[in-house]
């Protein structure tokens, strides 16, 4: 399979910040790509730079064989990006600004696309309301049907759904699935671990820095998990490794008690897990 | 060219859906024009008044309420509320993101910045229309069709030059509080020097020459002559084009400007 984005050496830096160091990595075509990393990490410089909005200092970039400073009206036609903010004209409404977005790309048949695209995401009941009128969940999705209007061969997506209720966020997942399995290219940057979870592979990044490249199941076990057992009210808390037998080698200690009422596990959350990492590495 | 009439479409629509906007582009300036009028009519009594012992110089006062006076102060109310809304509409494309979008999308620089003027054209149109209209009647003007042709023009002109000084301003800004200080820079100075209180060709050589920088200079040129009893448009034929040469500078120098990437 090859690869949608090739990064090589990639550095930028604003003055004397560095922020982002020496990046590698490569993604391969059709993937759910994850970018994690807390706030501050460099997710959105670097989706900038792959999308062509933002120069780099050196390193090299190659998304869809195209060289995104270069090449950048030849790749604009075949990637989408979808901002971490909306982006969005709030006097229009949301057939208009898709469509707007869409004529950039000289789409023949737009209104029957535009119409296609807001049915896809679940929006064709309110398409001439003003966006100004929306809630934010819903303003994402209209961003989301904006980046892909013209059918992008790969995707760009920082935070899509930060700030998106718990609802909402799975039915947005479900549309990232359906878009991965038409052969689509995910790039999604994100800082909540639940999200990682549901991408091919996942780059964790710290300053600037790829700390690690893994499957997402990889990357949690690398995590602790915290097992609090109730025995007739009386709680246990204990600190596990999160792979399956580190787990069960903890419970083990309990045997089959009949005593106990409920058991509840709860996972690392991504900087927890990303600064295990970091002292594991030291 | 096809994607600039698409978002001059666009700008229409929001124009249009923006009565705020709308309201501040098209009333405000008859609002002032309406309190120069006022003010004015309590003015010009006292200018009336015989010349006293302490006065022997008759000094020359703005001829208040004459053509003279009032197109040149019409003239920088719509050169000032197009460039400052022009440029903050703009500036907030960028902090909305929506200009990256549509960049990222494939609408080129030079689609937007045509885009703009597209947009705007019609708003200057209207503005120049309403301004001279209500000019002509509040102060009873007295000119010619022809005369009156030619303010539309240099009216609208104008308003088209500002809207290209707003694009080209809004560049250097990252949000809307940067386009104020551009204020006292380019707008204020312009007051002094280009004709609206006082004939610059009688100021210090040094700052004649200074307002010779700013297109209201060129606009007011036009409008005195035309306040003439006779003119020929040979004397601002040099004028009207040093205009046209500014809204294309400024359009060029806007699409220099405007980064694609940052």
């Amino acid at each position: 399979m090859s690869n949608s984005v090739e990064i090589n050496g990639l550095n930028k830096s604003y003055g004397k910040l560095s922020v982002l160091k020496d990046v590698n990595l490569n993604v391969p075509e059709g993937a759910i790509y994850g970018l994690i990393g807390p706030n501050g990490a460099g997710k959105t410089t670097l989706i900038k730079a792959l999308v062509g909005a933002l120069k780099y200092d050196s390193g090299k970039i190659s998304v869809l064989n195209l060289d995104p400073i270069k090449n950048k009206w030849d790749l604009r036609r075949q990637i989408g990006y979808m901002p971490q903010t909306p982006s969005l004209y709030g006097d229009l409404t949301a057939f208009q600004n898709i469509s707007f977005f869409g004529k950039a790309h000289g789409i023949k048949n737009l209104e029957e696309e535009t119409n296609k695209i807001l049915a896809f995401t679940e929006l064709s009941d309110r398409k001439n309301d003003l966006v100004r009128n929306f809630s934010g969940g819903m303003q994402k999705r209209v961003s989301l049907a904006c980046t892909l209007i013209h059918k992008p061969k790969i995707i760009f997506l920082d935070e899509p759904t930060a700030a998106v209720d718990p609802q909402l966020k799975q039915r947005t997942w479900a549309l990232f699935k359906k878009l991965s399995e038409s052969g689509v290219t995910i790039f999604v940057s994100t800082h909540l671990m639940d999200e990682a979870m549901l991408c091919d592979k996942v780059t964790i990044l710290r300053q600037g820095e790829v700390l690690l490249v893994d499957t997402p199941h990889n990357i949690l076990v690398k995590g602790k998990t915290k097992i609090t057992v109730n025995r007739n009210g009386t709680k246990t808390e204990l600190i596990s490794g999160s792979s399956a037998s580190a787990l069960a080698s903890e419970l083990k200690k309990f045997g089959l008690d009949k005593e106990i009422q409920d058991i509840t596990f709860t996972q690392d959350n991504i900087e927890n897990i990303i600064l295990d990492i970091v002292d594991k590495k030291k | 060219m096809k994607n600039a009439f698409i978002i001059g479409k666009r700008v229409i629509i929001q124009l249009k859906g923006d009565k705020r906007f709308l309201a501040l582009s098209l009333i405000a300036p008859l609002i002032i024009i309406y309190l120069l009028k006022i003010v004015f009519d309590i003015i010009t009594p006292e200018l009336d008044m015989p010349m006293n012992e302490f006065m022997p110089v008759p000094i020359e006062m703005p001829t208040l309420a004459t053509p003279k006076f009032i197109l040149p102060v019409s003239a920088f109310i719509v050169h000032f509320l197009s460039f400052v809304l022009c440029a903050i509409l703009l500036v907030q494309e960028r902090t909305r993101g929506t200009l990256e979008r549509m960049l990222i999308n494939g609408y080129k620089k030079t689609s937007i910045i045509m885009g703009y003027t597209i947009g705007y054209f019609g708003l200057a149109t209207l503005q120049a229309i309403l301004v001279i209209t209500e000019e002509i009647y509040l102060f009873k003007f007295d000119f010619a069709t022809s005369t009156i042709v030619i303010l539309f023009f240099v009216i609208w002109l104008l308003a088209i030059v500002s809207v290209m000084l707003g694009i080209f301003i809004s560049t250097f800004a990252r949000h809307e509080g940067h386009v104020f200080p551009f204020i006292p820079l380019i707008i204020l100075p312009s007051v002094f020097l280009t004709g609206v209180l006082a004939d610059p060709e009688k100021l210090p050589t040094w700052a004649n020459w200074l307002g010779h920088l700013f297109p209201l200079r060129y606009a007011n040129n036009i409008l005195t002559t035309l306040t003439k009893p006779e003119f020929h448009y040979s004397e601002f034929t040099g004028d009207f084009l040093i205009l046209i040469g500014y809204a294309l500078g400024l359009l060029l120098l806007a699409s220099r400007t405007l980064k694609e990437s940052d």
